[in-house]
C-alpha cells in the first residue's frame, strides 16, 4: 500500500478501500473521456504529453457520505524519477482544478478533502520522470451534489469569525506525517449573497526558513479544509513553519514541533 | 349508462396497461417494485415485529431495513415506528386494519428516515414523538426525501415526508388499556425515545441498539450514547427489540452496541493520533471484531467520515492562527 499508514490500525493490513485502475477508476468510460480532454488542455497545458499510470494511486471513498467533505489521498511515491507539479482536477465540477502541489522537497503524497457537486473522477496528474510527462491516475467517487453551491455552515453559526485562521497541526517524525487543518470558510462565492473567500496559497517551511513545498489551492477545497504531507525522514526531525493566505489578504502562519 | 362508460374506460386502460407490460424488457419488468411482503411475527403477547433487513438503504431491499412494531390494544394498533415509504407504511397499516382492529396512534422513536418516511400511510392518525423528534424530522426532510429517492427510486413512490404532530412530554401513556413506559434519551440522535411495554416488559429501544448490525452516526454523540447504554441496562426487561437486528430475550444489542461504540470510538481516536487521514482510516476498515457485521464496511465508511473531525479535534494541537 505504498506510503499509507492504513496497516497501523489492527486488521488494517487487509485494506476494505483499495485504489482502482483504468475505467474503474474514472466509472466505468474509457480513461480518456468526459471532461478529461478539455481539461487536460487548460490545466496541463495544449497538446501535452500525458498516459494513464497505475503508478499514481489516487485513494477515495467509492460514494461521498457528505458532498462538502470528500476526503482524498494521492500516493504518487511509486513514480520514478523526480516530479514536478501535481495537479488535481475535478471532472464534473463548477470549478474544474481543486488544486496544484508543488512537493518540492516534500514527498509526492498528499491528503486533502474538496468539495463534489456531482458524481464524477478526481484526476491526479502528476508531472515525473525524466522527460516530465504527465502521469495520471483517479478515483470516481458516487456524490449526491450540492457540495460547491451549498453556502458554508459556518455562516449558520454566529461566532464563525471567532476561531476564523486557526491553525492545528502535528508532525510525526517516526512516519514523516504532518497533518494540518485550517478554519477557514473557503466560500465558492456559488452561494447567494456570499462573496468567494477561500485559500489561494499554503507553503511549508524549514528550520531555516527555506521552502519544503507549497500548494496553490482553488474553491472546491473543502471549508475547514485539512491536509496530509510526507517529509523525509530529516524534515520531519525539525520544526516546520506553515503559511497560508486568502483572496482577502489574510495571513496565517503557525509553527509545528515534531511529537511522537 | 354512466357505470357502462366508466367500466370501458377501466378496461381499457387495464388494457393499455397490460400491452405496457408485454413491451417492457424483461429486466425492467423485474426491476420494478411489487411490495415487501412484511410479515409481522408475535414475539410476545399482544406484540407483533417487522424484522428489517440487517443491511443499509438498497434497491434490493426497498429500504425495509429497520424494525416495527405493532402493539395490539382495545382500541386498535399501536404502531411504533412506520418504515421508510410509503408502501412500507401502507403494508404495515393492512396488518393493523385487518388484524389488529385498525390503528390507535402511531409513535416515532426519532429522526432518521427509515423510521418514519412511512407515516404518510397513517396521516389521518395521532403521530407523536419526542418534541425535538418532530422539529428534526421537518428540518431534514427535504435532504432525506432526496437521498432516498436517489438510492431507492421507484420504491420511494408517494412518499410525501409528514413528520409527527404530536409532542410526548409525559413519562407514560395508556392507550386501549396498554401502558407504555416512555424514556426521552439521547446520544444515536438528539432525541431518542425508549417505549416499555408493561403488559409484556419488552423494550423497544430505538436506535440506541443494534444487534448484527453495525451501528449508524450520523448524528452520533458517543458519549452520551454510551451514557443512554447505562440507563437501558438498568431496567427490567424481558424482551428487546433493537432499532436493528433480531428479537432476543438477553443482553446481546446492549453488550455488542456498546462494544462497537468503544471499539470505533477507540480505533477513531488511534488513527488520528497516529496521523492518518480520513481516507487511510476508512480504508483500514472496522474494528476486526466487527468486519463481518451487517451493513460494514459501508456503515464504517460513512462513521469515519460524519465523526473524524470530533477524533481529529483532540489529536492536533493549535498550532498557529491569523
Ligand atoms: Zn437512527
Amino acid at each position: 500500500m505504498g506510503a499509507l499508514l492504513t496497516d497501523r490500525l489492527p486488521g488494517g493490513a487487509q485494506p476494505v478501500l483499495q485504489a482502482r485502475t483504468g475505467r474503474a477508476a474514472v466509472g466505468g468510460d474509457a480513461f480518456d473521456s468526459g471532461m478529461w480532454p478539455l481539461h487536460r488542455e487548460a490545466h496541463l497545458g495544449p497538446g501535452a504529453p500525458w498516459r494513464q499510470d497505475p503508478a499514481v494511486m489516487v485513494l477515495a471513498p467509492l460514494s461521498a457520505e457528505d458532498s462538502a467533505h470528500v476526503p482524498f489521498v494521492i500516493d504518487a511515491t511509486a513514480l520514478a524519477g523526480p516530479v514536478g507539479r501535481i495537479v488535481v482536477t475535478i471532472d464534473y465540477s463548477p470549478f474544474s482544478k481543486a488544486l496544484t502541489f508543488h512537493p518540492g522537497r516534500a514527498l509526492p503524497f498528499l491528503g486533502f478533502g474538496v468539495k463534489y457537486e456531482t458524481a464524477g473522477a478526481l484526476r491526479a496528474s502528476v508531472q515525473a520522470g525524466p522527460d516530465q510527462i504527465w502521469h495520471v491516475g483517479a478515483a470516481y467517487v458516487s456524490a449526491l451534489g450540492g457540495g460547491c453551491s451549498a453556502p458554508a455552515v459556518s455562516h449558520a453559526r454566529p461566532d464563525w469569525q471567532r476561531g476564523f485562521g486557526e491553525m492545528r497541526a502535528r508532525l510525526w517524525p517516526d512516519s514523516g506525517r504532518l497533518r494540518l487543518c485550517i478554519r477557514h470558510p473557503q466560500d465558492t462565492g456559488l452561494a447567494d449573497g456570499i462573496p468567494a473567500h477561500h485559500l489561494t496559497s499554503l507553503a511549508l517551511h524549514d528550520a531555516q526558513g527555506a521552502e519544503i513545498a507549497r500548494l496553490d489551492l482553488h474553491e472546491p477545497v473543502e471549508e475547514n479544509p485539512s491536509f496530509t504531507f510526507l517529509l523525509p525522514p530529516h524534515l520531519a526531525a525539525e520544526p516546520v513553519t506553515l503559511h497560508a493566505q486568502d483572496t482577502m489578504g489574510n495571513r496565517l502562519s503557525g509553527r509545528v514541533e515534531p511529537s511522537t | 349508462m354512466t357505470g357502462f362508460r366508466s367500466l370501458t374506460r377501466r378496461s381499457l386502460v387495464a388494457g393499455a396497461a397490460a400491452a405496457t407490460a408485454l413491451a417492457l424488457p424483461r429486466a425492467v419488468a423485474q426491476a420494478q417494485p411489487r411490495g415487501y411482503d412484511l410479515l409481522p411475527q408475535e414475539v410476545a403477547a399482544g406484540l407483533w415485529m417487522i424484522t428489517g433487513a440487517p443491511e443499509s438503504f438498497a434497491r434490493s431491499n426497498g429500504g425495509a431495513i429497520v424494525n416495527i412494531v405493532l402493539l395490539a390494544s382495545a382500541e386498535g394498533a399501536i404502531i411504533i415506528d412506520t418504515g421508510s415509504t410509503a408502501r412500507m407504511g401502507a403494508e404495515i397499516r393492512a396488518f393493523a386494519d385487518q388484524r389488529l382492529g385498525g390503528v390507535a396512534r402511531v409513535i416515532n422513536t426519532h429522526h432518521h428516515p427509515d423510521h418514519w418516511f412511512g407515516n404518510i400511510a397513517f396521516a389521518d392518525r395521532p403521530i407523536l414523538a419526542l418534541p425535538a423528534t418532530g422539529d428534526l424530522c421537518r428540518r431534514s426532510a427535504p435532504d432525506y426525501a432526496a437521498s432516498l429517492y436517489a438510492l431507492l427510486g421507484p420504491w420511494m413512490a408517494g412518499t410525501t415526508p409528514t413528520p409527527p404532530g404530536q409532542r410526548i412530554e409525559s413519562d407514560e401513556l395508556v392507550i386501549g388499556g396498554r401502558t407504555l413506559r416512555l424514556l426521552a434519551l439521547s446520544g444515536h440522535s438528539a432525541a431518542d425515545l425508549v417505549v416499555q411495554d408493561v403488559q409484556t416488559g419488552v423494550l423497544i429501544a430505538g436506535d440506541l441498539l443494534f444487534l448484527d448490525r453495525a451501528p449508524s452516526f450520523p448524528d452520533a454523540d458517543v458519549a452520551r450514547w454510551l451514557r443512554a447504554l447505562d440507563r437501558l441496562a438498568g431496567l427490567e426487561t424481558s424482551g428487546v427489540v433493537p432499532g436493528h437486528g433480531p428479537f432476543h430475550r438477553s443482553g446481546a444489542a446492549l453488550a455488542q452496541t456498546r462494544q462497537y461504540l468503544e471499539l470505533t470510538r477507540d480505533r477513531l481516536d488511534q488513527a488520528a493520533a497516529l496521523g492518518l487521514s480520513p481516507v487511510e482510516a476508512m480504508a483500514a476498515g472496522p474494528a476486526p471484531a466487527f468486519r463481518a457485521l451487517g451493513a460494514n464496511p459501508e456503515e464504517y465508511i460513512r462513521t469515519v467520515a460524519q465523526r473524524w473531525a470530533d477524533h481529529e479535534r483532540t489529536a492536533l494541537p493549535v498550532i498557529g492562527g491569523l
